[in-house]
């Protein structure tokens, strides 16, 4: 039912393309170039927020422009608020969050682009309960883009819908893409530079942190990957719902 | 919660102000600026929360300022005033510290606008502003608020149901019990799609994806509106020429610079001190005209 045809599909990635390559070719370096001459290049923080900001246009641009179906949003929906009714349960344990396992399986089971629009969309509504901040933007782009690439491997069939690669997968996007996500922009907003020193100690001072991550992901995926993905596959035989 | 006056006027102006607002706050670094925006930040969140902002202010802000103040003099050396030397060897310097200080005053003033624009920006104003430009990730995002409370309304019934059989996750020993708990989950999974499809079908038989679809709040852009955004954008074009002539900026390394008096920099700075305040002034113009007609008999 929500099958496009194929010259649509391939009309929407060059429009996708298109965006980004403006992005990327000319408003990004103008960005940076602003950041240099008019605020004497050291605000990184600022700068890297705009830059943060532009990787949402595409997704924004291409997602509206295909006019999605109301089964497909509210599929989104419901997997978004299953990852922050999943984040809200577990307020007491800092850190210990199903929200990666489950942004990593709705990108497995329904792509790229919904990886990214659940993951980015968790981060931004559960804010509304735990209070939005400077890291909003941080953590939808963090948790965003590892749902993208948990989409495109699958895709590219370097990741396997068995557990154990999705846990591998999960526990390395946790310490690896998350961590550092937070740990950098946490550095930009304290210090005017980003030098060694500064990186060692948010590094070392957030390993915990994203260890216990890393640890829930794995836990979390080990236990509902399988259960989760049968149920998903189950809903889209049933109503016809085809991977966009 | 008291009647905010700021919060009344249309989302636009509410968004564009916080816009404005927390853009200046990340990017201004001169004390004067900081210090503008700090007090801006305090006196609207004690206006929104009462004794709860001073609370919240004193227990969390004061402690994390202080941290995020050590921790750049820390771990940056770079400067040119030698204060003293720590014990592994590294010098700490005049710059670095100020520029600390400074930095963490940044972070804490972000981090209270942000909690202003928590009570001012409500979700609905949110997705009545972005319904327009991008209708299908917004009704993503009302669909997801929503759904929230309704699961954990859900997931207590099923439990309730689960414990009449005996399998919830208060009944058995630990192992039962996680078996109970995941065995709910997954009940609730199941449901949650069944019903949302539903939703969908539901949607669409009522006419989803057709133009003009109206929203939940209505906003009206009134003269008010009109007149807020003008002077908005009046003192926003001072402050942010002063911006790009230099006027407020500062200069931590090697040595700490800012620029000298002159009267232009103290037009931007009182175009800057009106922009930080604007709220709390409308809510005391409002105080003073409600306490002007009120009956005195």
């Amino acid at each position: 039912m929500l099958k496009q045809p194929e010259n649509v599909s391939r009309r929407r990635l060059g429009k996708r393309t298109l965006t980004a390559a403006l992005l990327i070719l000319i408003v990004i370096p103008a960005t940076i170039l602003m950041g240099v001459f008019f605020l004497d290049d050291r605000k990184y923080y600022f700068i890297s927020l705009l830059l943060l900001l532009y990787t949402f246009i595409p997704f924004a641009i291409v997602f509206e422009g295909r006019k999605p179906q109301a089964r497909e949003l509210v599929v989104i929906a419901v997997l978004t608020a299953i990852a922050v009714a999943g984040r809200s349960a577990f307020f007491m344990l800092p850190q210990f969050k199903p929200v990666l396992a489950i942004v990593i399986v709705a990108g497995v089971s329904f792509g790229a682009e919904a990886g990214f629009l659940v993951g980015a969309a968790t981060a931004l509504v559960s804010n509304f309960f735990f209070g939005q901040g400077p890291w909003t933007p941080w953590q939808m782009f963090g948790f965003g883009i590892i749902g993208f690439l948990a989409g495109a491997l699958f895709r590219k069939g370097w990741l396997k819908r068995s557990k154990w690669s999705l846990c591998l997968f999960g526990g390395a996007a946790a310490i690896v893409i998350y961590g550092s996500i937070m740990n950098v922009s946490s550095v930009l907003m304290v210090t005017p530079q980003l030098n060694l020193q500064a990186l060692t100690a948010a590094f070392a001072s957030g390993f915990w942190f994203d260890f216990v991550h890393a640890v829930a992901t794995v836990f979390f995926l080990f236990i509902l990957a399988r259960p989760m993905l049968e149920k998903l596959d189950r809903i889209k035989e049933k109503y016809g719902l085809l991977e966009p | 919660m008291r009647r905010d006056s700021f919060a009344g006027f249309h989302p636009f102006v509410n968004l564009a102000y916080f816009a404005l607002v927390i853009g200046c706050s990340m990017a201004f670094m001169h004390p004067l600026s900081l210090a503008i925006s700090l007090i801006g930040a305090l006196s609207y969140s004690v206006v929104l929360n009462g004794r709860k902002a001073i609370l919240f202010n004193l227990i969390y802000m004061l402690p994390l300022l202080l941290v995020l103040a050590a921790f750049n003099p820390l771990f940056n050396h770079a400067g040119a005033t030698i204060l003293f030397y720590l014990p592994n060897g590294n010098h700490v310097t005049k710059e670095s510290i100020v520029y600390g200080v400074a930095a963490a005053c940044m972070y804490v003033t972000v981090i209270i606008w942000f909690s202003c624009f928590n009570k001012v920006m409500t979700s609905d104003k949110l997705i009545y502003l972005f319904g327009k430009v991008m209708p299908a990730l917004s009704l993503i995002l009302s669909m997801t608020l929503r759904f929230v409370p309704r699961y954990r309304h859900q997931l207590s019934v099923i439990s309730q149901a689960q414990r009449c059989i005996g399998r919830d996750v208060t009944q058995g020993n630990f192992i039962q019990k996680a078996r109970g708990g995941l065995r709910m989950v997954s009940i609730l999974t199941t449901w949650a799609f069944e019903n949302a499809i539903e939703t969908a079908d539901s949607m669409k038989a009522r006419g989803y994806g057709l133009p003009k679809r109206t929203s939940f709040s209505i906003y009206r852009f009134d003269r008010r509106d009109i007149i807020v955004l003008a002077i908005l954008t009046a003192l926003a074009a001072v402050v942010l020429a002063g911006a790009a002539w230099g006027s407020n900026s500062i200069r931590f390394f090697p040595s700490i610079a800012v620029k000298g008096y002159s009267p232009f920099g103290a037009a931007v700075y009182g175009a800057y001190f009106i922009v930080c305040l604007l709220p709390v002034m409308l809510q005391l113009m409002e105080e003073v005209k409600w306490r002007f007609i009120e009956s005195k008999a």
